[in-house]
């Protein structure tokens, strides 16, 4: 597939700070990308980069094969979806979405078709005469859509356009905002720190740690194999246990975790040389027994705490160890996931002793070394 | 398809509460202010401009329409058209220095607005007679200004300018600059930065974007600021004495005269309430212009 | 018991006179011109007198005027002289008795008994001038004898004159052979002409300080106060007073006593305290107009009495006229000189 945005060893410096560091990238042509990431991990800062508002310190950028590295924004073939909406308050809605065609000198009547299509591409027909300030939250966001999609630009740049929506509403949005992006065939670069509206929506996420991409993958390569400590930590929830070499063959290794447990993994994902391994495992990975199954990798733990959580329960089981004077524990914490429980029949009690089984496959090791 | 869902939340309309009776209560010393001070002076001034002047100057109590007519005459027409003249000139000049002064002032760091604000206001501190005074000394023939040009042999004799219309043109300018300067700053700062960005993203350069987004958003701040330059210009006396040598003589002027040298407190007043009502025909004309275009 | 009540009684007493006689303290109120009483005056008068001055300024006859419409309790004024006949005329005045003013008799008869107080009832003279031309000889060789040569159109764009428009008026009166007290439609019509030719050749128009101009060099010559014109000669020669040979306004500053003045008595003793010779010298020192106190005149130095401009010759002097009030061709004056200056 062709490739439509590209960055190549691009840096950003605002003075001592790094914004960005040399950061390679290639967006393919009607991909749905996100950069991920927490706040001030540089991830707007790229996107910046992309529209022409920053200028990179190093490095080029290329949009449709084009070197527009420094090109200034309003020749860039880009059109951005802002976080705050940026709606003109002094433009009703009709001349909100005109205002890139007029600055292209797009004539009147072909204006007027297009600006019709956009909006009802957002489904505001109806408003175009509305004043921004008479607009809900929801509708304003879909005329800054419609601002920029009735350009028809090359790759669309949203920066965490649904963060100011309430939950139901940026829920609902998400969907829309994917099947737009299919409908149009356009390229679009998404901006969030919210994983699961990346997990929901991207073909594939950058996360995005202190200016460099922590891993590049689509969502279930990132959900499934973290390939850093970072990434398992951001991504959804994971429990990151520090573990031991003790054994390996030529199919297994096992590492111990803590007094007592150890845990077989699969011997391909350790190199050679490694003694120590930072592991990371989904909790809804961890299955919660009464009995003790006849499966490797079965042990036994304390419910020390459970959590509703709505559709599921969260366990905190204590394994291994034993209580310290301060009221503390040695051993290690385990977060598991159940399917919630009605009250009337309940299975999991705090203090009850169970087993914990964690399937090799669902071992991710995020970090080794000898 | 995208749009199935249709947006439930409410508009986001301020949410304010009226004030109550006792709110009014808050009000009540700037309306006694206002009552004392504006309401009442502006009454005494419209009663006035109806009255007679006695043979000794006194204002006598007797009904005429003489006074508005007065104002009719070619003279004092002739004398209300060059205020307006060089008022409108004044503002058209504080606009276009102040308007880029105001941007980048508004633009600037957060951090170093109230220092540039300041250098705005310090001049304030000094009297107003002793700045102008001090433009006079600027200005002579053997000034400041005029020393380095001719040192600098960009001209080739002294800069007669003082008592001149430039000096009065200079002079009212100079005074009125801050009041440009300030409302549109204050509408400036307030624009968000991404409304830049947004029009530069759908393709507005600088130009552009100045035209259709910055201008528009700032015209509250442009309205403020022409009319605090317009009207006060229209009245100014002091400059057109002190840097035109009296000889740009403005309505002020001749008002000031009518309560002074020429003792006709009726006929000043009635200038001054034409003016007025001047005023407030233009501020209407104005405001309802802008209302109009908005809805 | 009773020896509190007592003291208290005492006590109430001493406040109640306290309060008596601050109530009656000795105080004056001056409604003076800014810059026209030195302060040492005023100070020396409560040293001996132990009687409080309150110096309030006004510039403008017209401010005076109003303040005192306006219902301001004042004891002493400072009208010019035909404001004094406006005040006359409409009661404003009270009468001196002028038995408390033995030093009066100081005083050059030169300037008493004139048209605007003619039996010389409700003023006295305070200090008296003339508005005359100023020539800056090293820049204007040839001879200005009057305001024909001056407005010759040779000095045309450096000169300096008062923003006055009855003074404006005056002059084109004088040159037209006018009498300065006779305004109508007629001689108005006369004067006209000749303002139209003049107004134009007039750089600056300022009445508070036209010797500035001249002292910068911004113009070389001028029609000024004679008390401005004695300063421009005190500070260098070449700076010379001609009384124009057309004839000169004379102006009589006068203090007098408002109807409703409080401290009459206060009144009486200041009028006669500035009329001493040796007050009256401390007066000059600070404005050199010309002293009407002829007694006074006796303790001026050589150098002030040579001052052409605060003491011209006397056949000069006879040249010199007083204004009336004029009513309301005030208003008519106002519109031709805004309809002249317009023009410009």
């Amino acid at each position: 597939m062709e490739t439509m945005v590209e960055l190549r060893g691009v840096t950003k410096r605002f003075g001592a700070f790094t914004a960005v560091d040399s950061v390679d990238l290639q967006i393919r042509q009607g991909e749905f990308m996100t950069f991920l990431g927490p706040s001030g991990c540089g991830k707007t800062t790229l996107l910046r980069l992309i529209s022409g508002f920053e200028t990179a310190t190093a490095g080029r950028v290329l949009i449709g094969g084009r070197d527009v590295t420094d090109v200034p924004p309003y020749k860039r073939d880009v059109n951005q979806v802002f976080q705050s909406y940026a709606i003109f308050p002094h433009l009703n809605v009709a001349d909100n979405v005109a205002f890139g065609l007029r600055m292209r000198n797009v004539p009147a009547a072909e204006r007027a078709k297009r600006v019709g299509e956009a909006l009802e591409l957002v489904s505001l027909q109806g408003l175009e005469k509305r004043r921004p300030h008479e607009l809900s939250g929801g509708q304003r966001q879909r005329v800054a859509l419609a601002r920029a999609i009735v350009c028809r630009p090359q790759v669309l740049l949203l920066d965490e356009p649904l963060s100011a929506l309430d939950a139901k509403l940026r829920h609902s949005m998400q969907f829309e905002l994917k099947n737009l992006q299919r409908q149009l065939g356009i390229t679009f670069i998404f901006v969030t720190h919210d994983q699961e509206e990346a997990l929901i929506m991207s073909d594939r996420i950058a996360v995005i740690n202190k200016g460099r991409i922590e891993q590049l993958g689509d969502a279930t390569q990132i959900y499934h194999a973290p390939a850093t400590a970072f990434t398992a930590d951001f991504i959804g929830e994971a429990n990151l246990l520090k573990s031991q070499v003790v054994y390996r063959n030529g199919i297994l290794a096992r590492v111990r975790l803590t007094e007592g447990v150890e845990l077989a993994v699969k011997k391909e994902t350790l190199q050679d040389s490694t003694s120590q391994a930072l592991l990371s495992v989904r909790p809804e990975k961890i299955y919660i027994t009464k009995t003790k199954p006849a499966k490797e990798n079965a042990f036994k733990g304390t419910i020390e705490e459970e959590v509703f959580r709505g559709a599921m329960d969260e366990l905190r089981i204590r394994i291994g160890g034993t209580p310290a004077a301060n009221g503390s524990h040695t051993g290690l914490s385990l977060m598991a996931m159940v399917p919630n429980e009605s009250s009337h029949e309940r299975s999991w009690h705090k203090g009850d002793t169970v087993y914990c089984t964690i399937h090799t496959d669902d071992i991710v090791v995020v970090e080794q070394k000898a | 398809m995208a749009g199935t869902i249709v947006a439930t939340d409410t508009p986001a309309a301020g949410g304010r509460k009226p004030p109550g009776r006792a709110g009014w209560l808050l009000l009540a010393p700037l309306l006694a202010w206002l009552a004392c001070f504006v309401v009442a002076p502006t009454a005494i001034l419209f009663a006035y401009s109806f009255c007679q002047r006695d043979e000794l100057g006194f204002v006598v109590w007797e009904f005429s329409w003489e006074n508005y007519a007065r104002i009719a005459d070619p003279v004092y027409l002739k004398i209300f058209g060059r205020s307006l003249w060089y008022a409108g000139l004044t503002t058209v000049l504080c606009l276009l220095i102040g308007y880029p002064v105001a941007y980048y002032i508004a633009r600037a760091p957060a951090s170093r607005r109230p220092t540039l604000l300041m250098l705005l206001m310090i001049p304030f501190w000094i009297s107003f007679l002793l700045r102008t005074y001090a433009w006079i000394s600027l200005l002579k023939a053997d000034g400041l200004v005029s020393a380095t040009l001719e040192m600098l042999h960009l001209i080739p004799e002294p800069l007669e300018i003082l008592y001149k219309p430039a000096a009065v043109l200079i002079g009212l300018v100079y005074t009125y600059l801050p009041f440009m300067i300030l409302p549109i700053y204050t509408s400036a700062e307030k624009i968000e930065n991404s409304l830049i960005e947004a029009s530069m993203n759908l393709g507005a350069g600088p130009w552009r974007t100045l035209a259709h987004v910055i201008l528009p958003l700032t015209k509250p701040g442009i309205f403020a600021g022409v009319l605090l330059v317009f009207v006060p210009s229209i009245g100014m006396f002091a400059v057109n004495d002190l840097m035109g040598g009296g000889k740009v003589d403005m309505i002020g002027n001749v008002i000031q005269n009518q309560f002074g040298q020429a003792r006709d407190w009726p006929f000043g007043a009635a200038l001054g309430i034409t003016f007025l009502a001047l005023f407030v025909i233009s501020f209407w004309f104005l405001h309802d212009r802008g209302e109009v275009k908005r809805t | 018991m009773k020896h509190i009540l007592r003291s208290l009684a005492v006590a109430g007493a001493t406040l109640v006179a306290a309060v008596g006689s601050s109530l009656s303290a000795a105080e004056l109120n001056l409604f003076a011109w800014s810059e026209y009483v030195p302060q040492a005056v005023l100070d020396k008068f409560t040293e001996e007198t132990g009687i409080k001055v309150n110096y309030e300024t006004y510039d403008s006859n017209e401010e005076m005027l109003s303040k005192l419409v306006g219902g301001a309790e004042y004891d002493l004024v400072q009208p010019s002289e035909y404001v004094i006949e406006v005040m006359v005329k409409r009661g404003m005045l009270a009468p001196i008795d002028f038995a408390a003013v033995p030093n009066f008799k100081n005083l050059d008869k030169a300037y008493l008994n004139l048209p605007h107080d003619p039996e010389q009832k409700f003023s006295i003279p305070y200090m008296v001038g003339s508005v005359g031309i100023v020539v800056n000889t090293e820049k204007v060789k040839e001879p200005v004898k009057g305001y024909a040569d001056l407005f010759s159109g040779k000095h045309a764009g450096r000169i300096v004159t008062l923003d006055d428009n009855r003074e404006l008026l005056t002059w084109a009166f004088y040159f037209t052979g006018q009498d300065l007290n006779t305004i109508n439609k007629d001689t108005m019509a006369k004067a006209r002409p000749v303002l139209a030719k003049w107004l134009p050749q007039i750089k600056i128009f300022d009445s508070a300080s036209p010797k500035t101009a001249l002292l910068n060099g911004e113009v070389d010559l001028g029609i000024v106060w004679s008390g401005e014109a004695a300063i421009l000669f005190q500070e260098d020669k070449k700076f010379q007073y001609v009384l124009p040979t057309e004839g000169a306004h004379l102006f009589i500053d006068s203090l007098a006593m408002p109807k409703d003045a409080p401290h009459k008595k206060e009144a009486h003793a200041f009028l006669n305290f500035i009329l001493r010779p040796d007050i009256s010298v401390l007066i000059s020192a600070d404005f050199p107009y010309t002293n009407p106190n002829v007694e006074a005149r006796k303790l001026l130095t050589p150098e002030q009495l040579e001052n052409p401009a605060s003491y011209p010759a006397a056949e000069d002097a006879k040249r010199l006229h007083t204004f009336r009030d004029i009513g309301r061709a005030a208003a008519e004056i106002d519109k031709m000189i805004t309809d002249l200056r317009g023009g410009s």
